[in-house]
C-alpha cells in the first residue's frame, strides 16, 4: 500500500529556482489560487483556472532541469495551493547566489517534497500538502480559426502598458486583427472609450510579427485580459521579449509569453540587451481567454 | 537623584548607528537602567509580555566623568522612547558634522557632549517634567535637547526590576552559534508568510533546527554541526541518513535536544538585532524550556576577544504548544 518503499514519480532538481518564482508568478492573478501539476516524462506542467473564463499553463520542460527522474505510470496529476507553492520557492531563491532545489513527488503522505542541496550542514525543506484535483478541468482546446493563423507578437512591455492604460473604460476590450492595412487595435467602452492602434509598418519594433489574412474582431472581459500580463514580474518585462497573442476558433484567445529560467552566471540585475537564452532555458507561459458571448456584449455596449 | 556624564564619540557612534536601531526593533519603549557601573537598556522585564531584552553597557563603554547618586544605592532607572534618544543623538551627529571639518575631531570645535537628568517646566504646564538633556556646548553656541522620560521608577520598582535582570541571567545549558544571521534573517523573514508559530529545536551535538508546520504545509531548516559551548554530545552516526524531523525526534527522546514554540515574529525581531552589528550570535533554550535565549557576542575591534563591556542578549517567550 505505502507508496514509500517505491521509487518516487518524480526526482527532479533546479538551479534557478527564481526562474520558476518569475514564471509562476506571472499565472498568479489571484491571492488564494489552486493550481493543478500535471507531470509526465517531457517536464511539468502547471495549471490554473478561473472556471469557464480563463486559463493558464506554465510548461516546465525537463530541459529546465539539471535532473530529471520520471518514474511513474501514465501523468500523475494534483492539486496545490499555488500561492504557498510559490512563497515556499521563494524562501529557496537566495538572491545573488545559485541554489539548488531538488523537489520530490510523491512523499510518504503524498506530499510535494522540496529540498535545497546547497550544503551537507544546512538545509531547507518544505512539505506541501497536495490534494487530488478536482472534476476534468473545462475543456479550453484551441483550434486555429482558419488555415491562416490570426496571430501578432508584441514587445511584452508594450503589450501590458496597452492593457494597463484600458483599466480606464474597463469591462469589455474588443480586439481587433485587420490584414489591410495590417494592424491591430484594442477598444475599451465602458465610462468611456479608449482605443489603442499597433500598426505593423508604423510600429515594427513594437510589432514584431503580424499574421492575419481577414478582419476578425471579439470581445474580451476585461479582468481577464488584464489577468493575462498583470503579474509578469517587472525583471522579466525588462527581459523585453515579445508576447504572441492568437485568436482561434470561437474566437478563443491565446496568450503566449516566455520566461528566461537561465542558470545565474552574472547579477541578477544583469540585462541581456539582446534578451537571447537558449531556448531550453525558457519557460513557456500560455493563457487561454474565452472571448464574451456576442448577446452579452450587445447588451454591454 | 543626580546623574551626569560625558558620552564619549565611540559612545554616541555606539548608540546611534548600532545599538538604538536594533533596540527600536525590539520596542519603541525600554527601560533605562543606571547603576554605579553600568547603563543597561531594558525591554518588557516588568510586563512579562513579548520578546525581553537586555542590552547591558560598563559605564567606560559610553561614558567619561560618570556621576550618579540616589537614596536608592545610587540607582535610577525610567523609562524611555528610543526613537526620540535616538534621533536626538543624530542630530548632535549631524551637528558635528557640519560644524567640524572632516580632519577636526568634533571636540576641537564643540565642547564635549553632556547627558544629564533634569526636571523642567515644559511649556504651557506648571508640573515639572523629568528630561534626559543633552548639550553640546561650543566656542560660540550651545546645542540643547530635551528628551522626555517617565517619572524615575520607586524604590520598590528598581528593586523589581534589578530582580527581572538577575532572573534573565540564567543561562542555557547548550548554545549554538548561529550561521549567518543575515541568510537566517532572510530566511525568517520569508517564512512569515508561512505562518505564526515555529518550533525551534537545539541539540548538544549542535544543531539548530527550525520548523513551522500548518495544515498544508511544514517547512523547516536545519543547520548541522554549529560551534557549540556548554554541554555538548557527540552525533549518532546512524541519525546521519534520517531526515531532519527524525533526527531531531530521537535527539529530544535522548535527552539530547530541546524543542520550544516561539512566535515567528519574536524570533525575527531577534533576528533583527543584526542592526547593532555583533560579531557572533548564539541560540540556546533555557532550563526547563522557560524561554529561547539569543546571546550576541562583540568583539574588541581588531581582535577576537571579547568585548566584555559590552553585552546583548535577548529571551523569547515560549507559546504554549496548543496555541497553534
Amino acid at each position: 500500500m505505502s507508496s514509500s518503499v517505491e521509487a518516487p514519480d518524480l526526482v527532479c532538481e533546479l538551479d534557478n529556482v527564481q526562474g520558476i518564482v518569475d514564471a509562476l508568478t506571472s499565472v498568479r492573478w489571484k491571492r488564494h489560487q489552486d493550481a493543478v501539476l500535471e507531470l509526465s516524462e517531457h517536464g511539468i506542467v502547471i495549471i490554473v483556472e478561473e472556471i469557464s473564463c480563463l486559463q493558464a499553463k506554465v510548461y516546465l520542460q525537463r530541459e529546465l532541469f539539471v535532473r530529471y527522474e520520471y518514474g511513474a505510470q501514465g501523468r500523475p496529476r494534483f492539486g496545490v495551493s499555488l500561492g504557498l507553492f510559490v512563497d515556499c520557492l521563494k524562501i529557496f531563491s537566495v538572491p545573488g547566489r545559485s541554489n539548488i532545489l531538488e523537489i520530490q513527488y510523491p512523499g510518504p503522505d503524498m506530499q510535494l517534497l522540496l529540498k535545497s542541496l546547497d550544503s551537507l550542514d544546512a538545509c531547507l525543506y518544505a512539505e506541501i500538502r497536495t490534494r487530488i484535483p478536482e472534476t476534468v478541468s473545462w475543456d479550453y482546446s484551441f483550434e486555429p480559426a482558419g488555415s491562416i493563423p490570426l496571430s501578432f507578437t508584441v514587445k511584452s512591455a508594450a503589450l501590458k502598458e496597452a492593457i494597463d492604460d484600458l483599466e480606464w473604460p474597463g469591462s469589455s476590450i474588443q480586439i481587433t486583427l485587420q490584414p489591410d492595412p495590417p494592424s491591430v487595435t484594442l477598444r475599451g467602452e465602458g465610462h468611456g472609450d479608449l482605443q489603442i492602434d499597433f500598426s505593423y509598418y508604423a510600429n515594427s519594433d513594437l510589432l514584431t510579427a503580424f499574421s492575419c489574412d481577414r478582419q476578425i474582431s471579439h470581445s474580451y472581459k476585461y479582468k481577464f485580459l488584464r489577468a493575462t500580463t498583470s503579474n509578469i514580474p517587472s525583471s522579466v518585462i525588462k527581459d523585453n521579449r515579445g508576447s504572441k497573442l492568437t485568436i482561434g476558433r470561437g474566437g478563443m484567445l491565446k496568450v503566449q509569453h516566455l520566461v528566461s529560467v537561465a542558470k545565474l552566471s552574472v547579477p541578477h540585475t544583469h540585462v541581456d540587451s539582446a534578451g537571447y537564452q537558449q531556448p531550453s532555458r525558457i519557460a513557456y507561459i500560455e493563457f487561454f481567454v474565452k472571448p464574451e458571448v456576442e448577446d452579452d456584449t450587445g447588451n454591454d455596449s | 537623584m543626580k546623574f551626569k556624564a560625558f558620552l564619549t564619540e565611540n559612545g554616541i557612534n555606539l548608540l546611534e548607528k548600532r545599538i538604538l536601531p536594533a533596540l527600536d526593533k525590539m520596542g519603541k519603549v525600554s527601560h533605562l537602567y543606571l547603576t554605579r557601573d553600568h547603563a543597561i537598556f531594558l525591554h518588557n522585564l516588568l510586563t512579562g509580555h513579548g520578546i525581553q531584552s537586555v542590552a547591558q553597557f560598563k559605564k567606560e563603554a559610553l561614558f567619561e566623568d560618570y556621576r550618579i547618586s540616589s537614596q536608592n544605592d545610587d540607582k535610577i532607572a525610567f523609562s524611555i522612547d528610543l526613537s526620540l534618544l535616538h534621533r536626538a543623538l543624530r542630530s548632535i551627529l549631524t551637528i558635528y558634522a557640519e560644524s567640524g571639518e572632516a580632519h577636526n575631531p568634533p571636540e576641537f570645535n564643540f565642547g564635549r557632549l553632556q547627558i544629564k537628568l533634569v526636571k523642567k517646566l515644559p511649556p504651557h504646564s506648571n508640573q515639572p517634567t523629568p528630561f534626559l538633556t543633552f548639550e553640546t556646548k561650543g566656542s560660540k553656541s550651545a546645542v540643547i535637547q530635551d528628551v522626555p522620560i517617565s517619572k524615575p521608577l520607586s524604590r520598590a520598582d528598581v528593586q523589581e526590576l534589578q530582580m527581572a535582570l538577575d532572573g534573565a541571567q540564567e543561562m542555557p545549558k547548550t548554545l549554538v552559534k548561529v550561521p549567518e544571521l543575515n541568510s537566517l534573517q532572510n530566511f525568517v523573514d520569508r517564512m512569515k508568510h508561512v505562518g505564526d508559530v515555529m518550533g525551534v529545536s537545539i541539540s548538544k551535538y549542535g544543531d539548530l533546527h527550525l520548523q513551522m508546520s500548518t495544515t498544508l504545509i511544514r517547512l523547516g531548516a536545519e543547520f548541522r554541526k554549529l560551534m557549540v559551548i556548554g554541554e555538548r554530545a557527540n552525533e549518532r552516526p546512524e541519525d546521519g541518513n534520517l531526515s531532519a524531523q527524525s533526527r531531531t525526534e530521537r535527539a529530544v527522546q535522548r535527552g539530547d535536544a530541546m524543542t520550544v514554540q516561539v512566535s515567528v515574529k519574536h524570533f525575527f525581531k531577534s533576528l533583527q538585532c543584526s542592526l547593532a552589528r555583533p560579531d557572533c550570535a548564539f541560540y540556546g533554550i533555557a532550563p526547563q524550556g522557560s524561554c529561547l535565549t539569543v546571546i550576541f557576542q562583540f568583539f574588541i575591534p581588531g581582535t577576537r576577544q571579547t568585548d566584555k563591556s559590552i553585552s546583548l542578549h535577548c529571551r523569547l517567550p515560549v507559546l504554549d504548544p496548543g496555541s497553534n
